[in-house]
């Protein structure tokens, strides 16, 4: 109601309103300078503390009015406003008790009066559900939900993008190299009695077999078939058979997660084993990986000899962000002597 | 010899066709996918079925699993799987159930037409014919399981049983590892042996030592 008034008010009639507590407090000031003077000359019981009450007093109404409407309408301006009002008159009362003399603690009826209806109103909002964040709260958390989402998605678009391409790359050009070769394979057979182009004709099917393979190494990379077609455990098993060195895996999961997520945890197990290769060639390692309701927990422990330096390269800080753009967690624990131990926790509500 | 073939890509499947006509294998119906597989596997009973294993509707492991199904329903039928990839999961599945031939090769090995041919009539006739990188694979560097028989193996008989499990006779291998046909003959009775096959008809003890085998990688 006031707003729509001054908002409809001239503008230096508005101007004039923000001017009023500056001025109040001057005039107040002024007023109460002037009691104490006429105090002064003339003597007796000190009146002009009542005056600086009084005067006080509109002041903190003023100042509490113009602070809660710093809220957003609605409930949280509601709670913040009987909040300065509080504030104000509980601080009015207690300099009044104190001025008048002490005695009978009567401010603490006041106190009290105000807890109750503050205490009151704020359990009837949230019986309501009212949403009583300030607007640039909301704003945030607004912002990190979309954000969440949004990169969430880009995660997804980009592990079925990779799962395309393998897929194009498997149906087009492994195809027609495959075809290539068994059409050299033909000729070759029909050159039996031109030997040197026959060994020309081989030479094209070994280069044809090698792109071949170099395609495939390229499309295991991008998105290993196996961890489409059978999840996580299978390909993992794959991962430990392929090792150089041992590797027990064990991997119990109920359901699926998310392609993306199931990746990062193939990633973060084929950087780690390969890393056991690297730096501890002797050693043996264990791959347990745990599915609960809303996380999945990959363990890949070595009894090697520890000491992984995490600056050094090791891949490990690409892993790290991969986990971390899914809000998973990552830890390294490697002393020298006990081996490394790679946990990482990702996130997979579904 | 009767083959089935399955394969979604009209170019390879047609080019397999021709490759196989021209050697005289008659191929007496093809499929794009894996309920076709089942269907004409079950009209025509050929004696070999090449299956490829990412086949529609899925394009997973579509393939592999209608294999699997047209094996247990018709014992006997050689499977020889035809992948892009090398991957030792699917071939311990195939070998898990039925008693024909089973093969996995790499696709490309097709353009090496005597040996994909040999290949064939291995596994059409119940032998195996494994991919010698999914045969790498499943040797490897790694140190086996332990309490796995295959641990008692030594690295020449590993050698040995390697080149059996790609299919390949004792003459064969004799001549790859550069030794008489005598010593191979040696080595091969020491697997048996070693892994405690009775003696029995030699071609099926080759299968099961070469079952043996995979089993002790696959429960790694």
């Amino acid at each position: 109601m006031t707003a729509r008034l001054f908002s409809a008010a001239p503008p230096w009639l508005a101007g004039l309103w923000r001017l009023v507590p500056r001025l109040f407090a001057q005039i107040a000031g002024a007023a109460g300078a002037l009691c104490f003077l006429v105090w002064a000359l003339t003597g007796g019981y000190f009146w002009p503390a009542w005056v600086w009450l009084s005067l006080a007093l509109v002041l903190g109404l003023i100042v509490a009015r113009r602070w809660s409407r710093l809220a957003p309408p609605g409930p949280r301006r509601n709670l913040e406003t009987i909040g300065a009002l509080a504030s104000v008159l509980c601080a009015y009362a207690f300099l009044n008790w104190a001025i008048s003399g002490g005695g009978y603690f009567w401010p603490v009826w006041v106190f009290l009066g105000f807890a109750v209806v503050l205490g009151a109103y704020f359990t009837y909002l949230r019986n309501q559900g009212a949403d009583l964040r300030s607007k640039g709260e909301r704003e945030l958390t607004e912002r990190v939900e979309t954000l969440t989402e949004t990169r969430r998605g880009a995660l997804d678009v980009q592990a079925a993008e990779l799962r395309r391409i393998e897929r194009d790359l498997h149906d087009g050009a492994q195809a027609r190299l495959v075809a290539l070769s068994m059409q050299l394979g033909r000729a070759e057979e029909g050159l039996a009695d031109r030997p040197e182009i026959a060994a020309l004709v081989r030479q094209a099917r070994a280069e044809a077999t090698a792109a071949n393979a170099e395609l495939r190494d390229l499309a295991r990379g991008i998105a290993p078939p196996v961890l489409t077609d059978r999840g996580l455990a299978a390909a993992v098993e794959a991962l430990g058979n392929r090792s150089p060195v041992p590797v027990k895996v064990d991997a119990a999961l109920g359901r699926r997660p998310a392609p993306v997520v199931e990746s990062a945890a193939y990633f973060v197990v084929a950087e780690s084993l390969t890393n056991v290769a690297k730096h501890a060639p002797e050693a043996s390692a264990a791959v347990t990986i745990r599915l609960d309701a809303d996380t999945l927990v990959v363990v890949v422990a070595d009894d090697g000899p520890g000491g992984a330096d995490l600056a050094a390269g090791t891949g490990l800080e690409g892993l790290r962000r991969r986990v971390a753009a899914l809000d998973g967690e990552m830890e390294v624990a490697s002393p020298a002597g006990e081996g490394t131990r790679i946990e990482v926790k990702l996130p997979c509500g579904s | 010899m009767r083959v089935v073939i399955a394969e979604d890509s009209v170019l390879l499947r047609e080019g397999l066709v021709a490759l196989l006509r021209e050697h005289e294998v008659e191929v007496v119906a093809q499929s794009e996918d894996g309920e076709g597989l089942l269907r004409i596997v079950g009209a025509h009973k050929p004696d070999l079925a090449i299956v490829d294993v990412r086949l529609p509707p899925s394009f997973t492991d579509e393939g592999i699993r209608a294999a699997v199904e047209a094996r247990r329903r018709h014992p006997g039928l050689g499977v020889l799987i035809l992948s892009q990839y090398v991957e030792p999961v699917y071939t311990a599945e195939l070998l898990a159930g039925g008693e024909g031939g089973v093969g996995y090769l790499l696709k490309e090995r097709v353009g090496d037409i005597p040996a994909f041919l040999d290949a064939v009539r291995r596994v059409a006739a119940g032998g195996t014919a494994l991919d010698r990188e999914v045969v790498a694979e499943l040797v490897g560097e790694r140190r086996a399981v332990p309490e796995s028989p295959i641990d008692s193996l030594s690295p020449r008989e590993r050698e040995v049983l390697s080149l059996m499990a790609e299919g390949r006779t004792n003459n064969a291998i004799a001549e790859s590892l550069v030794v008489t046909p005598g010593a191979v003959e040696k080595h091969v009775s020491n697997i048996f042996g070693k892994l405690s096959l009775a003696p029995a008809d030699d071609d099926h003890r080759r299968v099961l030592a070469v079952l043996a085998f995979l089993r002790a990688t696959d429960a790694a």
